[in-house]
């Protein structure tokens, strides 16, 4: 069965691979176009440089209209993730517009790596040390981003 | 070619709790997009097909044609109007400009 949702998560993959944006890839899994497993590689001259960052992308059948829930699998130490993987991301939410496609979520995630939110905070550790202590905050994000090797 | 509407989309603005208000809204700004404007951008389809609903559920009217028209908005977006019409159900607004979401024309 093909319903629309499933139509243009096809068509979200077609552009993903004709038109891959830097440092992001995502597929859907082998047996469910409604599950996608994707990576993002960690921004150039952020402390998340170098890491590797898996995340799961769960659609519904009300996608576009409804956004999908993205959640890193990786361990991240991130102001605007939560400790499940969770993110904090307006256009995930209710700045969601229904002409986002996998490609847009991606790079919009990989912006928020670089570009923290402290003042929406998930993590309010993280939030906190990003603010006060910069040193103490990007020791933090390297350990993530070693262990972005093993797992 | 807004202007009239001008007034009255103010009021809407107001009503509603956003972050940003828009006092003014000049509809010539889009043209640049307009390359692109033969995709419909929340199905992905040329605005000319029949969107990717109706193409699932192959749907035809009681007439035996494809009615998936194409929507205008004030701000010179097009998309297909089923797929609008579920759209602006959840936000009124246009999902390229985040303007307030009114019909300028309708059709092929
Ligand atoms: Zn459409
Ligand atoms: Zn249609
Ligand atoms: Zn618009």
């Amino acid at each position: 069965m093909s319903t629309p949702a499933r139509r243009r998560l096809m068509r979200d993959f077609k552009r993903l691979q004709e038109d891959p944006p830097t440092g992001v890839s995502g597929a859907p899994t082998d047996n469910n176009i409604m599950i996608w497993n994707a990576v993002i590689f960690g921004p150039h001259d952020t402390p998340f440089e170098d890491g590797t960052f898996k995340l799961t992308i769960e659609f519904t059948e009300e996608y576009p209209n409804k956004p999908p829930t993205v959640r890193f699998v990786s361990h991240m130490f991130h102001p605007n993730v939560y400790a499940d993987g969770g993110i904090c991301l307006d256009i995930l939410q209710n700045r969601w517009s229904p002409t986002y496609d996998v490609s847009a979520i991606l790079t919009s995630i990989q912006s928020l790596l670089s570009d923290p939110n402290p003042n929406s905070p998930a993590n309010s550790m993280a939030a906190q040390l990003y603010k006060e202590n910069r040193r103490e905050y990007e020791k933090r994000v390297k350990a993530c981003v070693e262990q972005s090797f093993i797992d | 070619m807004a202007d009239e509407n001008d007034n009255e989309r103010m009021d809407d603005n107001q009503k509603s709790d956003k972050m940003f208000t828009l006092k003014k809204w000049n509809a010539v700004a889009m043209w640049s997009w307009d390359v692109e404007c033969d995709t419909c951008a929340i199905c992905r389809v040329q605005v000319m097909d029949a969107c990717l609903r109706c193409q699932a559920e192959s749907k035809k009217d009681s007439y035996g044609k494809q009615d998936c028209v194409v929507v205008w908005g004030e701000c010179n977006h097009s998309f297909h109007y089923c797929c609008m019409s579920l759209w602006v159900k959840q936000n009124n607004r246009c999902p390229l400009c985040q303007q307030e979401w009114s019909i300028q024309r309708m059709g092929k």
